[in-house]
């Protein structure tokens, strides 16, 4: 705990020093305009950056990548609240109730209660990631490649067995991801796989760049389709917004910490925020006296689900910095650049890195501080964003990530798999095929096999070796229950006759 | 939007044929150091076929239900989306003659102009000052270097 703290004072010590300051500040200004903005993400943000980070020093680098993810978590519900519009996934569920607030002329105390919220969700999940982050990684370095395998086949059940989606379309995209990875050069004999003599396909895709046209075109075409018309409320965030704001969420104790709890819980698994927010929303709704007021600008159906939302976005730090598995595809966009700098997230990073965890930890805490002075003093500005017309945005939005896509790996082609992964985006979008865990396939497609062929060369060739007790084989089960819940809970209600 | 999930399905079906035949010829089974190349990509192979097949059969099903069924693009928002697609393709193919920035100009006055059907002035000044302003950022602050293409490095002289 003491070595804690004192790693903890020295990576202030980095994260506080001017240019880092003066990095992250811009980070968080770029992060919550692409988080205000609808079909531009956290993820794809992060993406379109990773080419300009390569030049900066490691740490300052990774903390310019998660002052956009921070800022983008801030930025998504500014939209939700005054637009309607939820400028990020996670941020559906405080439209239903900070934007009725708004509409009632309380815009400023609406916003002010969804940004002290996320300062809570997310400071919840910072002392999280501080002081487990390095018993977690402790336990991680016993892990070898079997485990390493399971606690893979963990992320992706919980994928197809809680995500609610599909669980037959969520198989299908990860197997899809998965494919995907493995095209080019085959990374332990070095033949080359599924390229069918084309020298374009012998490089592999780039994850980034499917990030970039999955999230990124994907969402336009969708934005395009629905024919975006914003109408927003006019907002100013006063003092006086700030003070009533305070006062209103201690009267709401029950639902701050509730939904920070249920977001650092949720975010530790993939793909955590959105179901996140709507969880807490739903379990406030139901525990609440007057379930009337929801729907109508509830305090409190701002607070949870606000809360949630951050503590989910900060606690899937953890899984990616100490075991190398990203929660969400922005956490995967970030572990991308992480490896950029030769950094391998897992457990030896704490070991080898200290100085640069320590520094990315600290970074969370000084970045989420200043994005919560940065929104309450410049919201209106940031909502002025919106004010510009969707066809002098689109075009510049296209043609920043066609930069951020040719930029990864100086190849043009790598554009037109950006086009051609942005319609791809658009149809797994109507079709109900969900673009995270293939997006977390392709990122982690290498590190799996790899993996499971060493844990089999390991076993001599049986299987056996991923039920290996002790920590193999609970992960492993956990797995499987989880992997095959869709089929299990319907019998579970057959049989007890209760629902779950 | 069945026509379509079947349409997928089906290519979904053909890819991982398409998988396990080139596992097959790089070999799937225990070579002499372990698994061979085509292991895991085999696995995948056959898993997407079985996973596609009952996603094909589930909505077949349904399709034999009831024939009508919600279109996949809502009615006319075919064109807008297409608006979007047609052009930055053709700014990508433009890119490989002039650079990007010279294309994104073009692109952003297009789309601007007779898409958006905003005014001249406004349509010139941001397809003006955008990809100069990234021009300096990329190419000449961060020292990444985008795409000229055939003749761009001759039609910037700075």
């Amino acid at each position: 705990m003491i070595e804690d703290f004192n790693n903890l004072v020295m990576g202030l010590g980095i994260a506080l020093q001017t240019y880092n300051i003066v990095i992250a500040v811009v980070g968080l200004i770029l992060g919550i305009i692409v988080g205000v903005l609808p079909g531009l993400g956290g993820a794809n943000g992060v993406a379109i950056l990773i080419p300009v980070v390569v030049t900066m020093p490691a740490t300052t680098g990774v903390i310019l990548l998660s002052s956009i993810y921070w800022g983008a978590l801030y930025g998504g519900s500014i939209t939700s609240i005054l637009f309607n519009i939820p400028g990020e996934p996670w941020s559906v569920a405080t439209t239903f109730d900070g934007y009725p607030m708004a509409k009632a002329g309380k815009a400023g105390k609406a916003l002010v209660l969804a940004f002290f919220s996320h300062g809570a969700g997310g400071l919840l999940g910072i002392v999280l990631l501080t002081f487990f982050a390095p018993v977690i990684a402790e336990i991680a370095l016993k892990f070898g490649p079997a485990e390493i395998f399971t606690v893979m086949m963990l992320t992706f059940s919980a994928f197809v067995g809680l995500s609610g989606k599909s669980p037959l379309k969520t198989v299908i995209a990860i197997l899809f991801g998965f494919i995907l990875a493995a095209i080019g050069m085959d990374i332990v004999s070095g033949q080359l796989r599924m390229t069918f003599g084309s020298v374009a396909l012998m490089g592999g895709f780039n994850f980034v760049v499917a990030v970039i046209g999955l999230f990124g075109l994907g969402e336009i075409f969708l934005t395009v389709e629905e024919g975006l018309k914003v109408e927003g409320i006019v907002a100013r965030v006063g003092l006086k917004d700030v003070l009533e704001g305070l006062k209103e969420i201690i009267r709401y104790p029950k639902a701050l910490i509730m939904g920070a709890l249920v977001g650092c819980w949720m975010g530790l698994k993939p793909g955590g925020a959105t179901p996140a927010s709507f969880m807490a929303y739903g379990f406030i709704k139901q525990s609440s006296a007057n379930k009337d007021e929801f729907g109508k600008g509830a305090p409190a159906g701002i607070i949870a689900p606000e809360s949630a939302a951050h503590g989910a976005g900060t606690s899937a730090t953890l899984p990616m910095i100490t075991l190398g598995i990203p929660g969400s595809p922005t956490m995967a966009v970030i572990m991308g650049g992480l490896m950029i700098f030769g950094l391998q997230p897992g457990p030896m990073l704490f070991k080898e890195h200290a100085d640069f965890v320590w520094g990315l930890i600290a970074s969370c805490w000084v970045g989420n501080l200043i994005g919560l002075f940065l929104v309450m003093a410049f919201a209106p500005l940031f909502a002025s964003v919106l004010k510009i017309r969707f066809s002098i945005l689109m075009p510049i939005i296209v043609y920043v990530c066609a930069i951020g896509a040719y930029a990864v790996n100086n190849r043009v082609i790598d554009v037109y798999y950006m086009l051609i992964f942005g319609v791809l985006g658009y149809l797994f979008k109507k079709l109900d095929y969900p673009i995270a865990p293939m997006v977390l396939a392709l990122v982690l497609g290498d590190m799996a096999e790899q993996a499971m062929r060493q844990a089999l060369i390991m076993g001599q060739g049986s299987p056996m070796i991923f039920f290996k007790p002790p920590i193999a084989l609970p992960i492993m089960v956990a797995a499987l229950v989880i992997f095959f819940w869709p089929v299990i809970a319907p019998v579970k209600t057959k049989l007890f006759g209760k629902k779950t | 939007m069945r026509k379509a999930d079947i349409l997928v399905s089906l290519l979904f079906v053909a890819l991982g044929i398409v998988v396990v035949y080139d596992s097959v010829t790089l070999g799937f089974q225990w070579g002499a150091n372990g698994p061979e190349s085509g292991f895991f990509p085999f696995y995948l192979g056959v898993g997407l076929i079985v996973g596609s097949l009952l996603v094909l059969r589930k909505v077949w099903a349904e399709y034999r239900q009831k024939r009508s069924a919600v279109r996949l693009i809502p009615e006319g928002a075919l064109r807008p989306i297409l608006w979007v697609v047609v052009p930055a393709t053709v700014m990508v193919v433009i890119t490989e003659l002039v650079g990007l920035h010279i294309a994104a100009a073009l692109y952003l006055g297009f789309y601007m102009r007779l898409v958006g059907k905003i005014g001249w002035a406004t349509t010139l000044l941001v397809s003006i000052i955008v990809p100069v302003s990234l021009y300096f950022t990329f190419d000449k602050f961060f020292l990444i270097p985008l795409p000229q293409g055939l003749w761009g490095a001759k039609l910037i002289p700075f």
